[in-house]
């Protein structure tokens, strides 16, 4: 049975956040479709290439989503 | 000029009292007349709408006059007028969406009223009401907070009664001394695991245990000063959770009252809290940018006015939010 993307995500999660510059992993849309979004803090070229295109089925995507402060 | 001001403003008080009952004024006064965008050098009653409409879609009884006694009347539009922040004064009761914080903290933002084994107290995050787990249990907590001028005695509204604890080894589990390794390790699991390769590199290490919430609770010294009401928002309805797309609201210290959109939910997230403390938190919702410093603390509700969460970190281009569900559930609370 397919895995849902909660469950990709918690299982790739831990790698995705040691990343350099990744800072947040979770469930968005994406052009209407449920996708795995990794938010950066800036432009880090070599996490983003080296970022998959998908795992497991779902889509990856990454936003700068700049550093992310308690207020 | 000065007769010609005082005559006018006789004028002005007679009439002033009918052109606010007006459709859209919302100040009248005196002043130069503005014609063709050049301001003239000739006095006149200056009607202040919130909206000009051409004089065909309005009733006639709301057009202004263009001249009342013989002066000239003008009409700009200005838009709502309202108080300046009303959210870092003063307030007693004090509503949700108001200053708030521990006496050494600047400010943050009183989230809401909640109950705690049937008594009615004030919920906000940990490091608003407690410091970022330095307070002590029974510290006062100071509306509106220092930074807004709050001084103790004369502010102290409530005493500390319990916080989550905060684990701020966040990036955790791995040797400060070698992120990059670190990093390019992970890399390499990941294209195995996107390549469908079963070898996989041990470089990462068992994760402590991650943050839920930010959150604390205060017990007003008397239950008269404190409101069940969120200000620019009104009462709570109930708790809902929130899911993707929601529209949600907030009113908060800094950017007061604001709207946003849930934009992710099962957010793992790595939030900064200054001095190089860092903490991990799981099963977030984030949200656009609908916040600011000192927002922290502010209830986000659907647009049913139910509960969401609590408003407690955030970027130029983010807010992120814990659970209310998992705030109450970690602090044994009720509506």
């Amino acid at each position: 049975m397919r895995m849902t993307i909660q469950q990709v995500k918690e299982k790739y999660q831990t790698e995705l956040m040691v990343l350099p510059g990744v800072v947040s992993v979770g469930i968005g849309l994406s052009e209407g479709e449920t996708v795995i979004k990794i938010g950066l803090d800036g432009r880090h070229p070599d996490t983003e290439k080296a970022l998959p295109k998908a795992l497991e089925g779902y889509r990856v995507v990454s936003q700068d989503t700049g550093t992310i402060k308690a207020r | 000029m000065a007769e010609d001001i005082k005559s006018i403003g006789r004028v002005l008080q007679r009439v002033c009292n009918d052109l606010l009952k007006k459709q859209n004024v919302v100040a009248t006064g005196i002043g130069y007349k503005t014609s063709a965008g050049e301001r003239s050098l000739n006095l006149s009653i200056i009607c202040s709408v919130e909206k000009k409409l051409p004089g065909i879609q309005l009733n006639s009884k709301d057009l202004i006059p263009k001249q009342i006694d013989g002066i000239t009347t003008d009409v700009v539009e200005t838009g709502r007028i309202r108080a300046l922040n009303t959210h870092t004064q003063r307030h007693r009761p004090a509503p949700g969406g108001v200053s708030i914080a521990h006496r050494d903290v600047t400010a943050g933002t009183l989230g809401c009223i909640v109950k705690k084994q049937g008594q009615r107290v004030i919920l906000s995050n940990n490091h608003v009401l407690a410091n970022s787990n330095v307070a002590g249990i029974g510290d006062a907590i100071l509306q509106p907070g220092p930074a807004d001028g709050g001084q103790f005695p004369g502010d102290h509204i409530a005493n500390l009664l319990e916080f989550v604890p905060i684990n701020l080894s966040g990036g955790i589990g791995l040797p400060s001394d070698c992120p990059i390794g670190n990093g390019f390790a992970a890399i390499l699991n990941l294209l195995a695991a996107s390549t469908g390769s079963r070898t996989r590199l041990q470089a990462v290490r068992v994760q402590a245990e991650d943050n839920r919430v930010d959150a604390a609770i205060a017990k007003p010294l008397d239950d008269n000063d404190i409101s069940a009401d969120i200000l620019d928002i009104g009462a709570i309805a109930g708790m809902t959770p929130g899911v993707l797309g929601m529209a949600i609201q907030k009113s908060g210290r800094t950017t007061e009252y604001t709207t946003g959109t849930i934009e992710q939910i099962d957010v793992t997230v790595n939030v900064q809290y200054g001095g190089g403390q860092v903490g991990r938190f799981t099963d977030q919702i984030m949200a656009g940018a609908m916040s600011q410093g000192g927002d922290s603390g502010s209830a986000v509700l659907d647009n049913d006015r139910n509960l969401v969460g609590l408003l407690f970190a955030g970027s130029d281009t983010t807010t992120i939010i814990n659970r209310m569900e998992n705030v109450f559930s970690a602090l044994d609370l009720s509506l």
